[in-house]
């Protein structure tokens, strides 16, 4: 047998091994001007640090972005070379627009604006950091390092997964409470998870919701607020925010509350994209009810209250219905409910399954709804739609998300020749797409319409082909541009070399990034976490709406203008050697 | 136009207690159990249960643990202001609630037993006993693990909370009666694994499994203000579930109490709360006169208990029977005087 002293000191090195890594990620977040802070952990090698958002504080109502500078006299000298005849009308306009390029580029948009903060590495390094994405309904911020040298990398931790955590497992809490250590290095503390699930209300204006979170026993004091929760390998597995106090003040009792890294993914893509995220809500207030009303038992998760334009009630959702699944997941009590609520973005679709309440006091059928979550209000969102990080800052998010997806090896060259994919429509006709390389045929039921790849194509419906037109032309093109599910995986790194993060979605229950194309027509790329396709939209210019197209699996929905277009399914995705014929004129 | 937004908020109403299957445990997926931390924790869960009474005030929470010590329905809970009036309700693992009847408390030991309709049970309870003599030992700096529902952050079938820690020291509060609210003098086990509202009746256990504890208020001392978790060791609870689960006949339950004499009254001041224990006279023949007391001599001590008002020295001497010979230290003016002081039963006229 081995000897128990032994294991001890075996599980003992494990453990220092694996603190000794993640420390050297957490660092201490503290403000520009003001004593105080918190904790935060880098979670990507390009500096990339998540913390939470009453760390980050209140934004600087007084500020002003600094006004870009003058173009210098190359690019002037340049301009003027190309534009000979311009008068100076024209190089005022050009002024212009080159101020508002270089805006775009170097600062973030939107009204709300954060003071950069301090940032302190366990190396006794202080870095200056420029707060991007804020989360105010879950008390979420991400703050990027500016390098102190070109091409800086930093140690990281990544994120694993919260929803495989049981109580009763061993974690370690980091970061700086009471901001002890003045050289930064972290305070380490050591606990059990204590509960999961756990559903924390928020304060004021539905601020700061802890909707799905870690409770554990692991001591977390003022300061360790933004810091990371790491499970037994070292990855992170919450951000503590929280604790449960007794009687003796704002000082630990044991009950620490974590924001769950599966949550966390959920709004990972709008974080670094640098904007305002939005929690989802159902519009709706539920609640468990258990009654003995003579007829039959009641026991469950009711409609409580609603409004009559909510999109519950629009989606014929009643007072008083019960509600027994959310999106596949049985409901078992209010709390849940919240829980699987709160952990989505706004505009994400989800299906609800209910039993309407009858006349007679009974229920009806069970029937499932497809509907998508407005946006809680949290009062600090209301004029800041427009929040997106610099071009520079979403850019260098690209490349670092490209950056890992290319090391993981999913972009492997193992795929060849020309993609097909199908996708079935309501109407059960079959929509079969062919790309290869610049050329693309789109079979839309009867309706076909092929880009051969000079910029030219022809279209055919009804037994005769004609020419395409310039929408039909154009429809091709942003199609060929933004829907990954056509590119060969080897090609997606050279697809995406122009793109820049624009946020995330959230498609069939799995988060996923969206990448901004270069180019006219709103096009998209959308890709879940781990690099496989998502979807994409576009605005289409045939049927002259924004399309979206949600794609996991053999699921498929089709959003055109914001509204659910039902019965669409995605089919195979094959590759393979393409026939000539699909790309030859016949007349 | 206005709009306000609604969240789904948590509400739970209780309206009437029901019986019927409600699904199984949690529904949130989850991986199976690997370490023993994890296979104890969730193996003892089925045996807990949550309990919610009323409460008069704000301050007094109104939710505790309770555990299950029989297939019949008895379940031990710490006895609380909850479970004095009104209804007492009752939710399983699996998250159906049941009423509950409250039976005999255990003054000394500050417990109580509630019991559920076991028909009404889907099931059959799963039931915890305090183990052997031998199985309960504990040794300070022992793992341990608490369970109950703290804050009342576990509704219906979602998981209560586990804490970690290990066993810190063993107290007998005997000793230091003044500085905590606790009924029971008899030696408790003080630990690190967090204890707060509504843990209280929860368990305590060793890694393995094994029973030790009934989770206490937290000792809490107002003069050093500092608080302590504490439990009541589950083995000492066996003689009171032994006659109030088992039915079995407890002797010394049997046996009729018969207060002590010392013949000595004292001189309590109308109107003050708790006037020190000056004695105004004693009796010819009782135990305190052949100690040698007089009129407005102060008692301070006995034994290890110092006295601090009339009341104390009368609840003190509740803790000894007729025959039992104490240490007396009293004040008589400037002078400290001590003397042995042989308890009476006091003698019919």
């Amino acid at each position: 047998m081995q000897d128990p002293l032994d294991a001890v000191a075996a599980s003992e090195a494990r453990r220092v091994a694996v603190i000794d890594r993640c420390a050297k990620a957490v660092c201490s977040v503290m403000s520009m001007d003001s004593p105080g802070g918190g904790s935060g952990v880098i979670f990507d090698p390009a500096g990339l640090v998540l913390t939470n958002y009453h760390v980050v504080g209140q934004p600087d109502k007084g500020y002003k972005q600094p006004d870009p500078p003058d173009p210098s006299e190359e690019v002037l000298a340049k301009w003027r070379e190309a534009n000979k005849d311009a008068d100076d009308e024209a190089e005022v306009k050009f002024i212009l627009h080159w101020k508002n390029e270089w805006r775009a580029e170097h600062q973030s948009s939107g009204a709300s604006h954060y003071k950069n903060k301090k940032v302190g590495l366990p190396d006794g390094k202080l870095y200056e950091g420029v707060v991007l994405g804020i989360d105010p309904g879950s008390d979420l911020a991400v703050i990027r390092l500016l390098p102190k040298e070109e091409g800086q990398t930093w140690p990281f931790c990544e994120l694993g997964n919260s929803d495989a955590l049981l109580v009763g497992e061993t974690v370690f809490a980091m970061g700086n409470p009471f901001l002890l250590a003045t050289d930064f290095t972290p305070t380490v503390t050591f606990g059990i998870v204590s509960g999961t699930h756990r559903y924390q209300e928020g304060q004021g204006n539905r601020m700061l919701v802890y909707p799905d979170c870690i409770q554990v026993d692991a001591p977390v004091n003022p300061g360790n607020s933004g810091g990371p929760l790491f499970n037994e390998a070292g990855e992170v597995i919450g951000i503590n925010g929280r604790i449960s106090i007794g009687d003796r003040g704002r000082v630990n009792v044991g009950v620490g509350f974590a924001i769950a890294s599966n949550q966390i993914k959920n709004f990972l893509g709008d974080l670094v994209a640098g904007r305002h995220t939005e929690h989802g809500t159902l519009d709706m207030s539920a609640w468990f009810m258990t009654s003995r009303d003579g007829k039959e038992h009641k026991r469950g998760v009711f409609v409580q209250q609603t409004f009559k334009d909510s999109i519950v009630t629009e989606a014929g959702v009643g007072l008083g219905d019960e509600i027994t699944r959310f999106n596949g997941t049985e409901v078992r009590s209010a709390n849940q409910l919240a829980t699987m609520v709160g952990v989505l973005p706004a505009g994400t679709w989800v299906t609800l399954r209910h039993r309407p309440t009858l006349e007679d006091g009974g229920f009806g059928d069970e029937r499932e709804v497809t509907v998508k979550l407005t946006a809680l209000d949290t009062g600090s969102s209301r004029d800041d739609n427009a929040r997106l990080a610099s071009r520079i800052d979403r850019r260098i998010a690209k490349d670092q998300i490209l950056g890992q997806w290319l090391f993981s090896g999913i972009f492997a060259p193992t795929e060849k020749g020309a993609v097909q994919w199908l996708r079935r429509a309501p109407d059960e006709t079959k929509n079969v797409a062919i790309a290869d390389g610049e050329r693309l045929r789109l079979e839309l039921g009867r309706h076909i319409l092929v880009s051969t790849g000079n910029g030219e194509g022809f279209a055919r419906a009804n037994g005769e082909t004609r020419d395409l037109t310039l929408d039909e032309k154009e429809r091709l093109r942003r199609e060929r541009v933004s829907n990954p599910m056509l590119w060969l995986k080897s090609q997606t790194p050279a697809r995406l070399k122009d793109a820049l993060l624009l946020g995330g979605v959230h498609v069939h229950g799995a988060a996923a990034y969206r990448f901004a194309l270069p180019g006219a027509g709103d096009c998209e790329a959308w890709f879940f976490l781990d690099g496989t396709p998502a979807g994409f939209a576009f605005r289409d210019p045939v049927r002259r709406a924004h399309v979206q197209w949600h794609v996991r699996g053999n699921k498929l929905r089709v959003v055109v203008d914001g509204d659910l277009e039902r019965g669409w399914s995605s089919g195979k995705r094959a590759t393979g050697e393409p026939e000539e014929q699909w790309f030859r004129r016949k007349s | 136009m206005m709009r306000i937004a609604l969240t789904v908020t948590a509400l739970a109403t209780l309206l009437s207690a029901q019986t019927k299957d409600f699904g199984k445990y949690y529904s949130f997926d989850e991986r199976e159990p690997k370490t023993q931390v994890e296979r104890t924790i969730h193996g003892l869960l089925p045996s807990m249960v949550k309990i919610h009474g009323a409460s008069g005030l704000a301050t007094i929470t109104a939710y505790a643990t309770g555990i299950i010590v029989s297939d019949q329905g008895h379940i031990v809970t710490l006895d609380q202001i909850l479970l004095q009036k009104g209804r007492t309700r009752v939710v399983l693992w699996d998250g159906s609630v049941h009423d509950a009847t409250l039976l005999r408390a255990d003054d000394k030991l500050g417990v109580r037993l509630i019991k559920i309709d076991p028909k009404e049970v889907n099931g059959k309870l799963k039931a915890l006993w305090p183990p052997s003599e031998k199985q309960a030992k504990y040794r300070n700096g022992q793992f341990v693990v608490s369970l109950g529902n703290c804050f009342r952050l576990a509704e219906f079938s979602e998981k209560l909370s586990a804490t970690f820690g290990v066993v810190v020291g063993k107290a007998n509060t005997a000793l230091r009666y003044r500085m905590a609210d606790v009924k029971y003098d008899g030696d408790i086990i003080l630990t690190d694994a967090c204890n707060n509202p509504g843990h209280y009746g929860g368990g305590l256990f060793t890694l393995d499994g094994r029973w030790i504890g009934l989770n206490m208020k937290l000792l809490d001392s107002k003069e050093t203000n500092t608080m302590l978790s504490a439990a009541l060791p589950s083995r000492d609870l066996l003689p009171y579930l032994e006659e109030y689960v088992l039915g079995k006949k407890r002797e010394d339950v049997i046996k009729k109490v018969v207060p002590v004499w010392t013949g000595i009254t004292l001189f309590e001041q109308a109107g003050r709360k708790s006037p020190p224990a000056y004695v105004e006279r004693v009796k010819r023949g009782s135990p305190g006169r052949k100690l040698g007391l007089r009129i407005d001599d102060m008692i301070v001590r006995i034994d290890d208990f110092s006295i601090r008002s009339c009341k104390e020295l009368r609840s003190v001497l509740k803790k000894y029977k007729p025959g039992d010979t104490v240490k007396v230290m009293w004040k008589r003016g400037t002078k400290v005087m001590t003397g042995d002081m042989e308890l009476m039963e006091k003698p019919k006229r």
